[in-house]
């Protein structure tokens, strides 16, 4: 396989990685992902080739993955989130049988068996076990979202949060607020509050260790500790959390072509251009 | 009388989409149609009668406004739906209600459609939720009373002759769906989910005759078909209603066949005949009650708890081997009593018959079925060998 | 308000009687019997309340577990959640009843320890010998949850005997049909027995379970001729009690203990009515309870509407009973004959009167018969979430309610019987300023 180059795209509803890699990771590129996919997608990347310092023509095979997959033009196949964050996770810590992913908008739970996903749940339906719930609470706090993890962890009485309603939770917590509660106290509950949300989604994989924890939620060191709390032992975390996904579909990719070559079967390969896709296709 | 439309899966379209459309053209012919919610309604009786039973259908693709004023939301999103396109006026043709005591969201709204819809006439079948010999003689007088009653309605009582030659034309009419079924179980199947099940919901909303009629030709022209391409895994679909094709297609456009099923219109409801018996009312009786597997009905357990799960779910299991099912997706609405509660039993049966799981609560819209692609392809990742 | 908020047990909600103030001692006493049984192993039947077995349950001697009362008691201690997360984990859909997801929560961890879960409310629930389901009678979960619960303990055996009754119907009336729903039922409950006789090591003593019904009916008066007091102005007992009174009606029904208690209840209304005391010195409205269960955890927004000036006289939830002597029952000799009528007339009690009044039903005659009697000014209605039983149809009564009678100042409450997440308080308290100013309004027309 040498000589060949693979990219996987992780389209978020949130952020946006690209992720190229051959025995390797040899770019990365994280960025918000806003409301145009496709020319999201082009530029990134475009950067991600800049800063591999590859050609696009040289990328042996991409896969999309994530919520905004199906706006990869120049995807050769989209494979789900589900998928890409196994193969990423078997990868990076092969130990592993359950992945718990909390994204911006949406989280899940992933069951693993030989470096396959064997089982998942997801909750994208309601915000009350994501991202979206601490920045609403965020900003009813008027505290900055990254500041959020930091300051659960100052907590000495945590105050319990009993709404699993995003638009609830908010205005407990400001009626907290006004009752004279620590702001730390608070915070402490709010991360308590969704990782119950999301301890009860995943339990219904019966879980297993170790635990690895991936997505922008692992980057939240109070949510790591609320989770670890509920599993009652330690999760690991990959070295950057949000790339799990985007490095599991460039793998993918990668098996893709392998399970080809051996096969002696031709792959379809989509047209390597970075055009700018037009609004409607 | 007005002339059918030419047969096969064009009609199967054209009644399926223009849903009632029959109906109307019957109604209007001097016949009397008579509404009904979900598959434990005794048609045959209905049949017998000289009545046309139709089945109400929701859809997914209207969003539920007027239904709210009346009816909580706290109910099945599936009856829910039904309420509100009937007070939109989509089944302003109907003459009469039937609603059997299925669950709670069918029988504790009944009032609700009985006043609302204010039809000439209206019945309610509190069919029992038990099996033994006391509940099938209830039910037995259950029927009774709702087989005079729609004489009073027609003003000429059902004879036993009228009964038994209804049950005939349902027998036929199952058997016909069978053989259908027999052309899923190739390897591609010549049919796919989403035309059984339009089709399947078409010959609901027709006089039965009618429907072994339309299944027939279908039947026909699916045989002349090419072999269809391969794809990449064989599911089965199970829950209580489908009625509306949305989420079939989700799954046969993800890239799977969908082969089998235990829903209704669907396999629950075709695979099981009235037997002929001296009193035509017993082996009516004797389908709905015993025959037909359904949360609804509760079945005493004899033997041991695998015995039990054998007798509730083992029809699973046989079509698992006979539709050389790769996967299954239970498919159940939000607030649905007789099939939330058996989710961990069901899925602790069908895994151990070998075959995967899928789990999907969904709320009967198109909002939220196409939630579901992003499941349904993991799952199909899943299970790709 | 803020002191409400606590996790742990709430301030005790404060009762206008002081029967209604035994409760809460009676029911932990209930629960402790229960371990107590447990341990010498007497037989323990789940049950669901008012199902109509009470009687055959008494007299033979065995325990019955009100399962639905134990998952109200995790509610009101506000411990639910975790029992209802583990259910989740089981893949129970959140849109079930809260009570079965509760139970089947607990029931679930209790039989994966071996051992009751940890800190389980007021000592926990026991492992049943069996477990009594119903059909057809009030709602699905009395046929599913049982049968759920199998799954977790596949060596208890389940009875679901079915206890119908003569709908109300314009193409045919009750009495044409009621020979074969009594038939029905006496056949069920017969076969209650013979399960039972079965399954534990008792036998029915007949005579015994005449005597049994006997008290139930008895108890089935005093108790109407109890809440009938509460027409008197200024009303003695509000529907905050009656949440606390049905306890004996439905767990002890058919019990001496029950009977007793009603009685004194009765006394006690008695006396308070000669010496003019209401629920509050003030008494500006009266308000009748249209359906819906209560919100366990919530009881003190009772006490919210009293500190407004208004009481609920009367409620249609957990009033379960008729006077046996306006039921017009057949003489029978067999006890189970005499249950099954008395249970079919209390179902069709108000058919009749419901034909004289087009487009009404029976329930929305219920609910004409209480406003008139009790001289009653609005109409509060709550809907649970999570339960199917009796919440779909309120919506429909309350309209129908003003259509064929008046319109009548009405308000919907929302949440939960159990899931406390689903409950906002002061929404809640909002809406109750909210009515309490239409009421205003509607009096000083």
């Amino acid at each position: 396989m040498k000589g060949q180059y693979f990219a996987g795209v992780d389209i978020g509803s949130t952020m946006t990685k690209v992720v190229i890699m051959d025995e390797a990771t040899l770019a990365s590129v994280i960025g918000p992902t806003g409301p145009e996919h496709r020319k999201l997608a082009n530029r990134v990347m475009e950067e991600a080739l800049g800063r591999a310092k590859l050609a696009f023509d040289e990328i042996t095979y991409v896969v999309a993955t994530g919520y905004g997959r199906i706006n990869v033009p120049f995807a050769d196949r989209q494979i789900t989130e589900i998928s890409c964050h196994a193969r990423g996770i078997a990868h990076l810590l092969p130990e592993v049988r359950t992945v718990i992913d909390i994204g911006g908008q949406d989280s899940k739970g992933i069951k693993l068996r030989d470096g396959r996903a064997v089982d998942f749940v997801m909750n994208d339906k309601c915000a009350a076990g994501t991202g979206r719930f601490l920045e609403v609470a965020a900003e009813s706090l008027g505290v900055s979202l990254e500041e959020m993890g930091r300051l659960s962890l100052e907590a000495e009485n945590r105050v319990e949060i009993s709404s699993t309603c995003t638009v609830f939770a908010a205005q407990e917590v400001v009626a907290k607020l006004s009752e004279g509660a620590a702001l730390a106290d608070i915070i402490a509950g709010l991360h308590e509050a969704i990782a119950t949300r999301i301890y009860g989604m995943v339990r219904r994989l019966k879980i297993e260790r170790e635990v690895a924890l991936t997505g922008g939620g692992a980057k939240n060191i109070g949510l790591v500790k609320a989770l670890e709390a509920r599993l009652g032992f330690p999760a690991l975390l990959p070295p950057e959390p949000l790339l799990t996904g985007a490095i599991g579909a460039a793998l993918l990719g990668r098996d893709i072509v392998k399970e080809a070559e051996e096969k002696g079967e031709k792959l379809k390969i989509s047209p390597r251009r970075l055009t700018e896709a037009t609004l409607f296709t | 009388m007005p002339e059918e439309v030419a047969g096969g899966l064009a009609a199967a379209d054209k009644y399926y989409r223009d849903y009632g459309s029959r109906a109307r053209e019957l109604k209007k012919g001097g016949a009397k149609i008579i509404g009904y919610l979900c598959a434990f309604t005794p048609v045959e009786i209905i049949t017998a009668a000289g009545l046309v039973p139709f089945r109400i259908k929701g859809d997914v693709n209207e969003p539920i406004t007027k239904a709210d004023t009346e009816m909580e939301t706290i109910v099945c999103p599936l009856v829910r739906s039904c309420f509100d396109v009937s007070l939109k006026g989509k089944y302003e043709f109907l003459d009469g209600i039937v609603i059997p005591h299925a669950c709670d969201s069918i029988s504790r709204t009944y009032d609700v459609w009985k006043y609302t819809l204010n039809l000439p006439y209206s019945h309610f079948i509190d069919m029992p939720h038990g099996t033994g010999e006391p509940s099938l003689d209830f039910y037995k007088s259950l029927l009774g009373t709702f087989r005079t009653s729609l004489g009073k309605f027609t003003g000429r009582e059902i004879s036993d002759q009228d009964l038994k030659e209804a049950v005939g034309l349902y027998n036929q009419n199952r058997a016909k769906v069978r053989e259908l079924y027999q052309l899923r179980k190739a390897s591609p199947p010549l049919i796919s989910g989403a035309e059984v099940t339009k089709l399947l919901v078409a010959a609901v909303s027709l006089p039965v005759a009618e429907a072994t009629r339309l299944i027939d030709s279908v039947i026909k022209e699916v045989k002349q078909r090419q072999a269809a391409p391969a794809k990449t895994a064989r599911i089965m679909v199970v829950g209580a209603e489908v009625d509306d094709i949305a989420f079939l297609d989700l799954i046969e456009d993800s890239g799977a066949w969908v082969v089998a099923d235990d829903l209704c219109p669907g396999a629950r409801e075709f695979f099981a005949d009235v037997a002929v018996t001296a009193n035509p009312v017993d082996g009516i009786a004797e389908r709905y009650l015993r025959k037909i597997k359904c949360g609804r009905t509760f079945r005493e357990k004899e033997g041991s708890y695998d015995d039990y799960l054998e007798d509730r779910f083992g029809h699973i299991g046989r079509f698992i081997k006979e539709f050389k099912v790769d996967g299954v997706v239970l498919y159940i609405y939000k607030y649905c009593d007789p099939y939330g509660f058996d989710v961990p039993a069901m899925k602790s049966y069908i895994e151990s018959a070998g075959a995967p799981v899928l789990y999907l609560e969904d709320e009967y819209s198109m909002s939220t079925i196409g939630r579901l692609r992003t499941r349904i392809q993991a799952f199909l990742e899943l299970i790709a060998k | 308000m803020t002191e409400e908020k606590k996790p742990e047990e709430k301030k005790k909600r404060k009762t206008a009687t002081e029967a209604a103030g035994k409760i809460g001692p009676m029911v932990k006493a209930a629960l402790a019997e229960n371990l107590r049984a447990k341990e010498e192993g007497k037989p323990i039947a789940y049950s669901f309340i008012y199902s109509g077995y009470d009687e055959i349950i008494r007299a033979m001697d065995i325990v019955p577990a009100w399962t639905e009362n134990y998952a109200g008691i995790c509610g009101v201690k506000r411990d639910a959640q975790r029992f209802l997360e583990r259910a989740e984990g089981e893949n129970f859909s959140r849109s079930l009843c809260t009570y079965a997801l509760c139970g089947l929560g607990f029931d679930s961890w209790r039989e994966e320890l071996g051992e009751m879960p940890p800190d389980p409310p007021w000592g926990g629930q026991a492992r049943p010998t069996v477990m009594l389901g119903s059909g057809q009678v009030i709602c699905d979960p009395r046929y599913k949850w049982y049968q759920a619960a199998q799954h977790y303990m596949p060596d208890v055996p389940v009875y679901v005997g079915g206890l119908p009754y003569p709908p109300y119907e314009e193409d045919y009336d009750y009495r044409e049909v009621q020979d074969y729903y009594v038939k029905y039922i006496v056949e069920e409950l017969r076969g209650l027995v013979e399960f039972l006789e079965k399954h534990t090591n008792r036998k029915m003593d007949w005579e015994r379970l005449s005597q049994v019904v006997d008290i139930s009916d008895r108890t089935w008066n005093m108790i109407s001729e109890a809440y009938d007091l509460r027409k008197a102005v200024p009303c003695p007992m509000g529907t905050g009690d009656a949440m606390n009174t049905m306890v004996p009606m439905t767990f002890m029904m058919g019990t001496q203990e029950g009977l007793d208690f009603f009685k004194d209840l009765y006394d006690e209304l008695k006396r308070k009515i000669a010496n003019r005391e209401g629920i509050i010195p003030d008494e500006k409205y009266r308000l009748l309870w249209g359906g819906g269960l209560p919100s366990w955890f919530a009881l003190t927004d009772f006490n919210y509407f009293n500190s407004k000036g208004a009481v609920f006289p009367a409620e249609v939830t957990y009033r379960l009973v008729e006077p046996v002597y306006n039921l017009d029952l057949p003489r029978v000799s067999d006890p189970l004959e005499h249950l099954a009528w008395r249970w079919v007339r209390y179902w069709t009690y108000r058919h009749d009167r419901a034909r004289k009044r087009p487009g009404s039903t029976p329930d929305v005659e219920r609910l004409i018969e209480y406003i008139e009697d009790y001289k009653i000014d609005g109409v509060v209605m709550h809907e649970a979430f999570s339960c199917r039983s009796w919440h779909p149809g309120l919506i429909w009564q309350l309209n129908q309610l003003k259509r064929v009678y008046r319109d009548i100042p009405s308000l919907v409450l929302e949440s939960d019987i159990v899931d406390i997440s689903s409950y906002n308080e002061a929404d809640t308290r909002a809406r109750i300023d909210a009515f309490i100013d239409t009421l205003e309004a509607v009096k000083s027309r």
